[in-house]
């Protein structure tokens, strides 16, 4: 017996090819998470290596009878054993022969090669760290299967809070684009990210070194093969202050190296944005779709760009607001409105159409704006961004919200089709799944997705999703998710099928997980792996965050667009905001 | 009309086994009751409040099996066997640290016959060495058994002992016999045959309250040795219900024997079980009773040696 002995196989349950019951030897101990190993011996001589992973540990007292005799034995009245068993799930067995291992066969503790083997970290050729296992070792992700190669996207789900579900998910992306597996530097170089900050203004620090970072943990990034630092290369747009006529981006905590994103009216039009202001799955039920659709290809139509704003049919609008007391007027009218609509709907359902159009108004008038200089950098495009980009949600209302992400995806996703190509790829980070991609219903944003979710793979479009429940999340787009990812969950949504990849015991430890614990499951191993990843090298709070970068100090004096004219009545600036 | 259930499962006998005991009418050995007080002054005795518990109490037992009847001979003669495993071990009451522990458990596997060329059995589940006996009879086989038995506890409780500390009681499970050698050594007798004491004593027995013990007095049938009644705790039933016999060595002084007398009193009592955990409670010591549950894991299977024995039987040619 060497020391990495643990125990044997017991005789006294049933010993599986995919699962057995070690008796731990007196000393010795095993702890869930552990990976263990044991062989057969076949008649032929050859050895049958069965690899696995300790899936419930057991302590009992052996020689008593009744619940009370624990008290005559701690008495000293009733001699009895502590005897404990672990039971194993299988992870490997090498060669594939299966058979159960003999009860009495010893079982080793899995270390070095052994647990690489185990785990299917050897067969993996390129390796993402994503935190370390129970025995603080690193564990790894398939790249493989997260980049489309094999497979792709991420699910991650778990409560709100104590899951950690962003802070995984940019961990990962942290963790995938400095690890170096995604081949030579142009191609890391190239690979795009896409995050959206929904909650706080948690996530527009990640260019910022985290402050907090001790050498324990710079240590435990090492341990992994990472750097310990902030992303590179990361812009971050917030959309406009409501009212402000120069187009401030609204945050609070974060002033400089930020952009405003916003759409000009002409492209409001051009682009057909119209439907993602119904983006709501609520809307998609109603009668008056066929009327947004009408409008939206009338628009195409009619509407004509003039100097940031638009001109139809001779008459210039401004602004958002504009736009919808125009389209309004006209479908008010008898004589225009059958241009807009078509001949064969009610005034019920234009009416309606017409009640949600205006109330979109206030939602989404900062967002499409026709009183900004058409020159100015506005949009969110990731292959002219940086490598990293973040774009803030937080402030905006839910249907300005919907509208920015569907419209965003929609833009990526048709670039990404036009270049045909899967690389370089572009990972999006989408909190609130379960919102944007629901069960039940259809909406234009669930489109977007769904078409990621089939085809993102072949086009290199990756999706990394977090939600709540995966149970209200569209089936396809959890089936399609290579990577499966679980937090703290909910009891109730701990039952649901969607979580049955994990055994039951993982399924009852899900629901006490403390923050920064998560069950990875990849198609390589049987067994989702429970790993703890590494606190943040980027700043997640403002108090956190160190020293800005250089790129962040750029937009200090790029927040005026120097081309736009002093003193203009549409999108001017006065002369004390020259910036030379 | 009186009614008393025996405590114990029909299965296990009973605490006493005569109607003489009941009745008191007094026994034929040799008995001295004067070794504590005189007989006029017998009552119930409680320990004196200053009686401690040893820290340590050591128990011994051993469990037999009979796993097959055999016949062993050769072309010319055949005799009967007996073919069984038996074990004896020792749990150690460590009372100061709270922790019982078995530590000593031997087991052995032997063929009792009268055949005199028999050789080692060797089985695919165990190995039986041979034992001879005078003749075939069972009685006697089944007495070779026993003192094999004996033996072996014998040797599991000197390996077990711990001469260099006077704090330890030993206490084994049956009569002491011939063992009466070890000084802080007590037999323990579970179920009553003979009445012992004189009709006119037994009224103090019966009396006796839980905790409670008789005066000791000295015994003399084969051997002779010191011996009180002890009641344990349990519940109440007949008048001579939860009774035990606990015996002691005559080589000691009476002194001494008193002493012993009043250590079993605070000891035993908390080792005693409970009706619903123990067919034979409270009689049947806690420790003993993991013991001997200990010792039958040990022993095996019996289904599986009669096949192993059978199997090896077959093999043998005739």
């Amino acid at each position: 017996m060497t020391d990495q002995t643990v125990g044997r196989v017991l005789g006294t349950s049933d010993a599986t090819p995919l699962q057995f019951w070690v008796a731990v030897a007196p000393g010795a101990y095993l702890q869930l998470d552990d990976v263990v190993v044991t062989g057969r011996e076949l008649p032929d001589g050859s050895t049958v290596t069965i690899a696995g992973v300790v899936t419930a540990v057991r302590a009992r007292h052996e020689g008593a009878m009744f619940d009370s005799d624990v008290f005559a034995i701690a008495d000293g009245a009733l001699p009895a054993q502590i005897q404990e068993a672990a039971e194993v799930t299988t992870t490997r067995v090498d060669p594939e022969v299966y058979v159960p291992p003999s009860p009495g066969a010893v079982v080793r503790r899995a270390t070095g090669d052994a647990r690489a083997g185990a785990l299917y970290f050897d067969r993996m050729d390129r390796r993402v760290p994503m935190g370390f296992g129970r025995d603080g070792e690193p564990v790894y992700l398939n790249a493989d299967f997260l980049d489309g190669s094999r497979g792709a996207h991420v699910s991650i789900s778990g409560i709100s809070g104590v899951a950690t579900k962003t802070s995984f998910a940019t961990f990962l992306l942290y963790s995938m684009l400095r690890s170096g597996v995604l081949g030579g530097a142009g191609e890391a170089a190239n690979t795009r990210a896409l995050i959206f900050n929904v909650k706080g203004e948690d996530l527009l620090f990640l260019d910022h070194p985290n402050t907090r970072l001790d050498e324990r943990t710079v240590a435990a990034y090492g341990k992994l093969g990472l750097p310990a630092g902030a992303f590179r290369d990361v812009r971050v747009y917030a959309p406009p202050r409501a009212g402000d006529s120069s187009g401030t981006p609204d945050v609070g905590s974060r002033q400089t190296g930020i952009d405003p994103f916003y759409w000009t009216l002409a492209e409001f039009c051009k682009d057909s944005l119209l439907p993602f202001v119904f983006a709501d799955a609520d809307d998609e039920r109603q009668q008056y779709t066929m009327v947004v659709h009408a409008v939206t290809a009338h628009l195409v139509k009619v509407a004509v760009p003039a100097e940031g704003g638009i001109s139809v049919e001779g008459r210039r609008i401004n602004g958002y607001a504009d736009l919808v007391d125009f389209i309004v007027d006209q479908l008010s009218d008898e004589e225009t409105r059958h241009a807009w609509t078509g001949s064969a709907v009610g005034l019920g359902t234009v009416n309606a159409f017409a009640r949600r159009l205006i109330s979109s108004k206030r939602d989404l008038a900062r967002l499409i704006r026709g009183d900004l200089a058409q020159r100015r950098p506005h949009s969110i495009n990731t292959a002219e961004s940086a490598q990293l980009t973040v774009v803030d949600l937080h402030n905006l209302p839910d249907r300005a919200q919907r509208f920015v992400v569907g419209v965003t995806l929609k833009r990526e996703f048709e670039r990404k089709e036009k270049t045909g190509s899967a690389n370089p790829k572009l990972f999006v980070v989408l909190d609130e799944l379960n919102k944007y991609a629901p069960r039940e219903g259809a909406s234009p944003i669930k489109d977007v997705l769904l078409d990621i979710a089939e085809r993102g793979r072949s086009l290199g479009v990756i999706l990394i999703g977090c939600q709540q429940t995966a149970s209200e999340v569209e089936r396809r787009i959890v089936t399609n998710s290579a990577v499966k990812v679980v937090g703290r969950l909910d009891p109730a949504e701990a039952s649901r099928t969607e979580y049955g990849f994990l055994p039951p015991a993982q399924r009852q430890r899900a629901l006490i997980a403390k923050p920064g614990t998560m069950f990875v499951s990849q198609p390589d191993i049987p067994v989702p792996l429970c790993i703890e990843f590494p606190f943040p090298g980027w700043a997640t709070r403002p108090a956190e965050a160190g020293t800005p970068p250089d790129s962040a100090l750029r937009s200090v004096v790029q927040k005026t667009d120097p081309f736009a004219v002093v003193g203009a009545a549409v999108g001017g600036i006065s002369d004390d905001e020259i910036p030379f | 009309m009186r009614l008393f259930v025996e405590a114990w499962d029909p299965g296990f006998g009973a605490g006493v086994e005569s109607s003489e005991f009941v009745n008191g009418n007094g026994s034929s050995a040799e008995i001295d009751t004067e070794v504590e007080r005189p007989a006029e002054a017998w009552e119930p005795l409680s320990p004196a409040p200053d009686v401690r518990a040893p820290d340590v109490v050591l128990m011994v037992d051993g469990v037999r099996r009979r796993d097959a009847r055999v016949w062993v001979g050769d072309e010319t003669d055949v005799q009967p066997g007996l073919a069984a495993s038996y074990a004896a071990g020792v749990v150690r009451c460590d009372l100061r640290r709270g922790a019982a522990e078995v530590v000593t458990a031997r087991v052995e596997r032997g063929v009792f016959t009268s055949f005199p060329d028999a050789t080692e059995l060797l089985t695919g589940a165990a190995r039986y060495t041979v034992h001879q006996t005078k003749n075939g009879d069972q009685r006697v086989l089944d007495n070779a058994l026993q003192a094999r038995l004996a033996a072996l506890e014998a040797a599991v409780c000197a390996e077990s002992r711990d001469e260099s500390t006077a704090d330890e009681l030993i206490v084994a499970d049956g009569l002491l016999g011939s063992r009466a050698n070890a000084s802080r050594m007590l037999g323990y007798i579970k179920s009553q045959e003979q009445p012992y004491l004189p009709a006119a004593l037994t009224p103090v027995m019966t009396a006796l309250r839980a905790g409670q013990r008789t005066p000791v007095f000295r015994l003399g049938t084969r051997f002779r040795h010191y011996t009180w009644y002890l009641r344990l705790p349990g519940p109440k039933g007949a008048p001579w219900g939860n009774l035990v016999r606990v015996e002691c060595s005559t080589e000691l002084p009476p002194v001494a024997a008193v002493a012993l007398a009043d250590l079993s009193a605070v000891t035993l009592p908390r080792f005693a079980a409970t009706s619903y955990k123990d067919p034979r409670a409270p009689q049947n010591l806690m420790p003993i009773a993991g013991l001997e549950r200990r010792l039958r894991a040990m022993l095996g299977d019996g289904r599986l040696l009669h096949r192993a024995l059978t199997r090896t039987a077959n093999q043998v040619p005739v």
